[in-house]
């Protein structure tokens, strides 16, 4: 467990990083981070239900304007490893289901309460923008590269600390779990359906953009798809 | 006229352009990303140590567009500092002012390409296979290539595409092309939700319980009805149903 602990901290710096600082090539997306963990925890099933959702909301949260969004990336480690640490508890269905729940609304939490912590960061980065140009006034080339990697460092050394509080405040739910995993499993039961729908409802409405023939095009996929699947011919 | 910027410094300005949101701040946002990619740049056409600091402290100054599409700012700007160093047209203001159109339009352009089209697109992509196949990792796999692989490809050769062309890039051709792209992604996200939503329904060929199939739903027409909206955000919505729903099972318990 030691090792997939140690990952899952490494998993949530290199998120913080594919996020925003480094590259941005969705390596950091719920489902991808979920798969990756899934298999560190070797506990597949846990780790897709998870980020299946975080993903499909993540998705749905766009940046718009000036708004700094949701950061899915550490979100989506935090939920998805809080999960597979409460799925070790006991290797039962509904304990499965029970930690999916706390792991979906845990990932939420880290999405939304990551918010601030990215305005600190960046408050941070002006001071650095700034010494880094009075630094090139002075004739220190080498300024722009250490700015460059302070920040990288600072960022990802952040996605680990969050990720790591996370998986530290997860240990108090392992009782609640225990003792309550069938109900949990209940509400999940309802609720992951529920998340999907909304989920698809938000992406749908993004797509669509109020053109009839794109509305048009999901109806007529939907009825398709359905025909095929149940009845098995189209 | 020579061109004394090479394919290999072409490339590191692409290499570094991978970090030019490192230090985004409110402030100058990716200015200093931007001056830490154009350095290899300025080294080859600047040999001079103070005047090479001089225009490096100047790139430092604001910039912000949509990242992918930044390399093709970054080779327009690496040309037009090439015609400044050579002694031809081009000063301070006339950089500020290729910095600030192309910033704008690459982002109008890119914001929508990459953001609001082939992000949500390689996300549902992703998901659909992560559902409906036995091998776990393809969905994560698929959402990363879908996504990854135009975006790496445009911050690699956008950089050679940019200082070819120049600020004349966004020429109506490029613009229609990318219209088309986002018109025809728009299209098939909207079909593969469809399919989506059908496997949610009825996973294999299994119809799920009338209840899940009622929760689907609603989840459905709720998310259709707040994302008219544009706060709170659908996380908000999200997560406050769920704490609400969980609490509510929880607080029950005794009775």
């Amino acid at each position: 467990m030691n090792g997939a602990l140690f990952g899952t901290l490494l998993a949530g710096g290199l998120a913080a990083l594919d996020a925003t600082p480094v590259a941005q090539t969705l390596v950091s997306q719920p489902l991808v981070t979920a798969t990756v963990l899934g298999l560190l925890w070797g506990d597949w099933p846990t780790a897709l239900a998870v980020g299946i959702v975080l993903q499909i909301l993540a998705a749905s949260t766009l940046p718009i304007g000036a708004r700094t969004p949701e950061d899915y990336s550490v979100g989506g480690v935090a939920g998805a490893g809080v999960a597979l640490l409460l799925a070790s508890v006991a290797p039962f269905e509904h304990v499965r289901q029970a930690a999916s729940l706390i792991g979906v609304l845990v990932g939420m939490t880290a999405a939304s309460l990551y918010v601030p912590v990215l305005r600190w960061q960046r408050r941070l980065n002006e001071g650095l923008a700034r010494w880094c140009e009075a630094s090139l006034r002075r004739g220190f080339e080498r300024s722009l590269t250490q700015a460059q990697w302070a920040a990288v460092a600072l960022a990802f050394a952040l996605g680990v600390a969050v990720c790591g509080a996370w998986l530290a405040l997860a240990q108090a739910a392992v009782p609640l779990v225990e003792r309550e995993s069938l109900r949990i499993a209940g509400v999940w039961n309802l609720l992951q359906p529920f998340w999907l729908g909304f989920g698809i409802a938000q992406l749908l409405n993004a797509f669509v953009q109020r053109r009839l023939e794109r509305a048009g095009v999901f109806a007529a996929t939907l009825v398709a798809a359905w025909l095929v699947l149940v009845a098995g011919t189209p | 006229m020579s061109e004394p910027l090479g394919p290999g410094t072409l490339f590191a300005i692409g290499l570094r352009a991978n970090l030019l949101q490192a230090t985004w701040n409110f402030e100058r946002q990716q200015g200093l990303g931007w001056a830490f990619a154009l350095a290899p740049a300025l080294r080859e056409l600047y040999p001079d140590h103070g005047e090479r600091m001089r225009r490096l402290a100047e790139h430092t100054a604001f910039f912000n567009t949509q990242p992918t599409l930044a390399s093709i700012a970054l080779g327009a700007a690496a040309r037009l500092e090439e015609q400044r160093a050579t002694g031809g047209e081009g000063d301070e203001q006339g950089m500020a002012r290729l910095k600030a159109v192309l910033g704008s339009t690459l982002a109008a352009v890119g914001d929508r390409l990459f953001w609001f089209t082939l992000r949500p697109f390689a996300a549902v992509a992703g998901v659909l296979l992560a559902m409906t196949w036995r091998e776990p990792a393809l969905g994560a796999a698929a959402l990363w290539a879908i996504y990854a692989i135009p975006h790496l490809a445009l911050r690699f050769s956008g950089v050679g595409w940019g200082y070819r062309e120049g600020p004349g890039i966004l020429s109506g051709r490029l613009r229609t092309r990318m219209e088309r792209v986002m018109r025809a992604l728009a299209a098939i996200g909207c079909a593969l939700l469809g399919v989506t939503l059908a496997w949610a329904l009825a996973p294999a060929g299994e119809p799920r319980p009338i209840a899940v199939q009622c929760s689907l739903a609603g989840g459905l027409g709720l998310g259709l009805l707040t994302a008219q909206r544009a706060r709170p955000s659908p996380t908000r919505w999200a997560l406050a149903l769920g704490v609400l729903a969980l609490g509510w099972v929880l607080l029950r318990r005794g009775s």
